[in-house]
């Protein structure tokens, strides 16, 4: 293919991707005749949007360390003990992963409102605390090492514990670096589960809480609601900007696995 | 004792099993499988939260009542419209998009990430800039107008308010699928590219008998997911339009939604709900066989 018509029309294609999100940042700077951020002063404390990145950053945090522990037990179990039932088990696992979570949405509701736990952290993160697709991630990695190094600390008397979390834990880094992406980016990023289980504005987190805004009395202010916007989106750009590769690599290696 | 220590594909006892599968155990029973089997009971009864003591079992008849449900029966077209429109565009320019980035161009990297970024951003944040984007004085009109065409107001016009949501989509989209397509290009033997140049096969030759092909098994389960994903498309209308103008971008898990948490009738938000798992099961499984069937590539 001629390499200027390449270049051209990635320029261009590049343009018409990058258009809307310069205007919604220039909709969000813009306040009467120069460049301010007043809209994003004053959307910061409508929000309260202080209370809502705390909100994310709790939830998201939570939820990312029950995965990397719980996932971690449950994928070294599935790679490397005999499990009675164990590959039905595991088929059961990966089914999962494919489901419409909305099949559980009513039924999940439910059951918080009986446990008391609607508009709390733990309704916001026990359910998401061992995603099966990275369990799946942590399983498929661990089959392709040996595992020699566990055997030699088994022989001199480690427990099991120990043998997951001290020797084969230093090991899964890599698959650990792309479970801890993909669950940082779903869980920041969740909008109908934390909507539905929560329903003070203290217990919302960031998406929800812009999404009420939106439907709110700012609505009609566009500058408001593009800065809320932006706010919203401004620690996944610096996530982006810092780990931009590993996120690239690794969702696109873990997803078509 | 001193027996020797179990090997690791031994059985090792039922205490390590047990301990490393508990946390993952309980939190899959307790909210997943109890969860999805009181789904499928649900989809049976009437069920009220606000009257539970007076909850029926109705049989089928939330199922029988969905087909003579003109909402419903618009939510599923729409909602149909909206998977086949966007994952077929979807995966084809995306396609493109990876070709377009394979070979040595200046600046790749800052194109790839650019592709990319979109698909990172919360689908909220998207909906919202989106919503504003269209509007009659938003950034669309105002690109449009600097062309010498007039303004349109998309989302209040039930003829665009759908396919301007699905444009939105295939926009937010594509990069995240590019980028697959590309890491599945690179998997692909270079010997193979070699042998069908010293045939003497050109540019296009080599894209639709070479490269497509050995991209099935990638293409394949691109479109599996994709489609799974757009079957609960959900936040754009939320945010957009409410399923509005008209119906006319009502879907199946707006549907759903409203059933639940606004009409309380819970029997009948799960009715809808198995709707949409089996449906976008059979869409799923009959990409997988056609894409199988050809025997070419195993996917």
């Amino acid at each position: 293919m001629n390499k200027t018509l390449q270049m051209v029309l990635l320029v261009v294609v590049f343009a018409v991707m990058a258009y809307p999100l310069v205007w919604m940042l220039s909709i969000s700077l813009r306040s009467g005749a120069g460049v301010s951020l007043r809209y994003y002063q004053e959307v910061w404390q409508a929000g309260p949007f202080d209370r809502y990145l705390l909100n994310s950053i709790v939830v998201v945090t939570l939820v990312l360390v029950g995965n990397i522990v719980f996932c971690t037990m449950a994928g070294y179990a599935f790679a490397r003990y005999k499990i009675p039932g164990g590959r039905i088990l595991f088929i059961l696992v990966i089914s999962m992963i494919m489901l419409p979570k909305q099949v559980i949405l009513v039924p999940l509701y439910i059951l918080m409102q009986k446990l008391n736990l609607i508009d709390t952290y733990a309704a916001l993160t026990l359910p998401f605390a061992a995603d099966p697709f990275n369990i799946f991630l942590i399983r498929q990695f661990l089959v392709t090492i040996p595992p020699d190094c566990e055997e030699a600390a088994r022989l001199e008397g480690a427990g099991e514990m120990t043998v997951v979390f001290r020797v084969a834990f230093p090991m899964l880094r890599p698959a650990l670096a792309v479970v801890a992406i993909h669950t940082c980016l779903i869980n920041w990023n969740s909008f109908l589960f934390p909507f539905i289980l929560t329903n003070t504005t203290e217990m919302r987190t960031l998406p929800v809480g812009l999404a009420l805004l939106s439907q709110g009395a700012h609505s009609v202010d566009w500058g408001h609601l593009m800065a809320g916007a932006v706010i919203a989106s401004i620690p996944v750009v610096v996530a982006f900007l810092i780990f931009q590769r590993q996120i690239i690599s690794g969702l696109t290696s873990g997803m078509s696995r | 004792m001193t027996s020797p220590p179990a090997l690791s594909r031994d059985f090792i006892g039922w205490r390590p099993m047990v301990m490393l599968l508990l946390p993952w155990g309980v939190i899959y029973a307790a909210f997943f499988l109890f969860p999805f089997v009181f789904s499928f009971v649900l989809a049976f009864l009437k069920y009220n939260p606000l009257n539970v003591q007076n909850t029926t079992f109705v049989g089928l008849e939330n199922f029988s009542h969905l087909f003579n449900d003109p909402r419903f029966l618009r939510s599923l077209k729409n909602t149909l419209f909206f998977v086949v429109g966007t994952v077929p565009l979807t995966t084809a320019i995306a396609l493109m998009l990876a070709v377009l980035l394979r070979g040595r161009v200046p600046g790749k990297g800052f194109f790839k990430a650019g592709f990319f970024f979109p698909s990172i951003v919360s689908m909220v944040v998207i909906s919202l800039l989106f919503k504003l984007f269209y509007a009659p004085d938003g950034g669309l009109n105002h690109a449009l107008r600097a062309f010498g065409l007039g303004g349109h107001t998309w989302l209040t016009d039930p003829s665009t308010a759908l396919p301007a949501i699905m444009v939105m989509d295939i926009w937010a989209a594509v990069g995240y699928y590019a980028i697959i397509f590309d890491a599945g290009f690179a998997g692909i033997p270079k010997d193979l590219y070699e042998a069908a140049r010293l045939e003497g096969a050109g540019f296009k030759d080599i894209l639709f008998h070479v490269t497509l092909p050995m991209m099935k098994p990638v293409i394949a389960f691109v479109l599996v997911i994709n489609t799974i994903r757009s079957f609960q498309i959900f936040i754009e209308v939320f945010m957009m339009t409410q399923g509005g103008p008209l119906g006319s971008t009502d879907t199946l898990v707006l549907y759903l939604y409203e059933a639940a948490f606004r009409h309380l009738d819970y029997g009948y938000a799960s009715a809808i709900a198995y709707v949409v798992f089996i449906l976008s099961g059979i869409f799923a499984l009959l990409t997988l066989k056609r894409f199988r069937s050809d025997g070419k590539a195993p996917a």
